[in-house]
């Protein structure tokens, strides 16, 4: 079954508590939404399989809390991260305020520094907006980062910001290993001993 | 692939919070917080007796800071699922889910322990064993929790 996986990837979900980090991500991986959906302890971590280009690739999503009791340890999921999601509510402008809290955290606990970097706005489904869509994608500019609107509840958005920076990872060099080593051809890859995971075992 | 119940805590970050629980031990005045979050990096040690560490340490502070009881339970059931002790690890997770019966986060790590103990062929034993063992002392906590919500 893993044999038309291309590389698994390491993903992150960060942000303040009650954003929709844990929404997105059921929304994401189940197809579903929970109105009652409950705070986060400590970390969640899920697992999807995504199409991407015409290759498979695996992504390990890990859910972070928000609650400020767990922030002392959350930094130490960041290791080895490929991608990370920064999370704020479209109709809580304290939200957004503390994205820039939120990528300097990533700047000094991430170990890879080409982690590709995407801020999704939250709950678009809302009446009462605080931020608008101008301000956040000025916003992401000028941290150089991949902005996607989003409603775990209707669905909206969802799937595109997911598969965009997973587009954008695997266009990043350097940042990401294929299973298949330099000198095998993929297409060898089932005759090869069980412990040639060596260079994905690696990455997670 | 690590998940919950194999990732490992960096070295770094265990003896950090290790040292902060231990200033506060000898000074006599350690807080939930310190000890929680030592708990936390002892249950995702690769040594079963750090994970041995971090559960007393959770079955502490379940006693006696009721504030964090839902996160205790949580970390007390991977501790003891870490452990492979999955019969008392299931348990914790049956008596929050008691509680919070849709709670995604904890119906995962169920469904994770569950895989766990299919892989190492032990499902059959739990079902015939430990599960009546554990119930007593399950029982107690359960309640605790309860009267803490209706507070
Ligand atoms: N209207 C609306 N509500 C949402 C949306 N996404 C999440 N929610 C609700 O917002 C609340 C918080 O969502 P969570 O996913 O638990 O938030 P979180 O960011 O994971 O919070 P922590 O785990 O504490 O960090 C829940 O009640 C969700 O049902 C959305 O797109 N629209
Ligand atoms: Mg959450």
């Amino acid at each position: 079954m893993d044999e038309d996986i291309l590389t698994t990837l390491k993903i992150l979900i960060i942000g303040e508590s009650g954003v929709g980090k844990s929404s997105l991500l059921l929304r994401f991986t189940e197809d579903n939404f929970d109105p009652e959906q409950t705070l986060t302890i400590g970390v969640d971590f899920k697992t999807k399989k995504l199409n991407i280009d015409g290759n498979t690739v695996k992504l390990a999503i890990w859910d972070t809390a928000g609650q400020e009791r767990f922030r002392t340890l959350t930094p130490s999921y960041y290791r080895d991260a490929q991608g990370a999601i920064l999370v704020f509510d479209v109709s809580s402008y304290a939200t957004f305020s503390k994205l820039s809290t939120w990528l300097n955290e990533l700047e000094t606990y991430s170990t890879k520094s080409n982690i590709v970097k995407m801020i999704v706005g939250n709950k678009i489904d809302v009446d009462n907006r605080e931020v608008s869509r101008e301000e956040a994608m000025k916003f992401a500019r000028r941290y150089q980062t991949l902005y996607i609107e989003a409603s775990a509840k209707t669905r909206d958005g969802v799937q595109t910001a997911f598969e965009e920076l997973v587009h954008k990872i695997i266009q990043t060099p350097g940042l990401w290993e294929s299973y298949a080593s330099d000198n095998i051809h993929i297409g060898d890859r089932e005759h090869l001993p069980r412990s040639s995971c060596a260079s994905y075992c690696g990455l997670v | 692939m690590a998940d919950v119940l194999t990732e490992i805590v960096q070295p770094d970050d265990l003896k950090k919070f290790e040292k902060i629980y231990h200033e506060q031990l000898y000074k006599n005045d350690v807080t939930p917080k310190a000890q929680f979050e030592y708990a936390w990096c002892l249950v995702r040690s690769k040594y079963p007796t750090d994970i041995q560490k971090g559960i007393i340490l959770l079955e502490e502070l379940y006693k006696t800071h009721e504030e964090g009881q839902r996160d205790y339970l949580y970390f007390l059931a991977i501790g003891n699922a870490r452990l492979k002790q999955y019969t008392k690890a299931l348990n914790y997770v049956r008596s929050f889910l008691v509680i919070e019966p849709g709670n995604q986060q904890v119906i995962t790590l169920q469904q994770t322990i569950k895989k766990r103990m299919e892989k190492e062929g032990l499902v059959g034993m739990a079902m015939a064993g430990g599960v009546v063992l554990a119930v007593g002392a399950i029982v107690g906590v359960g309640m605790a929790i309860a009267s803490k919500v209706k507070s």
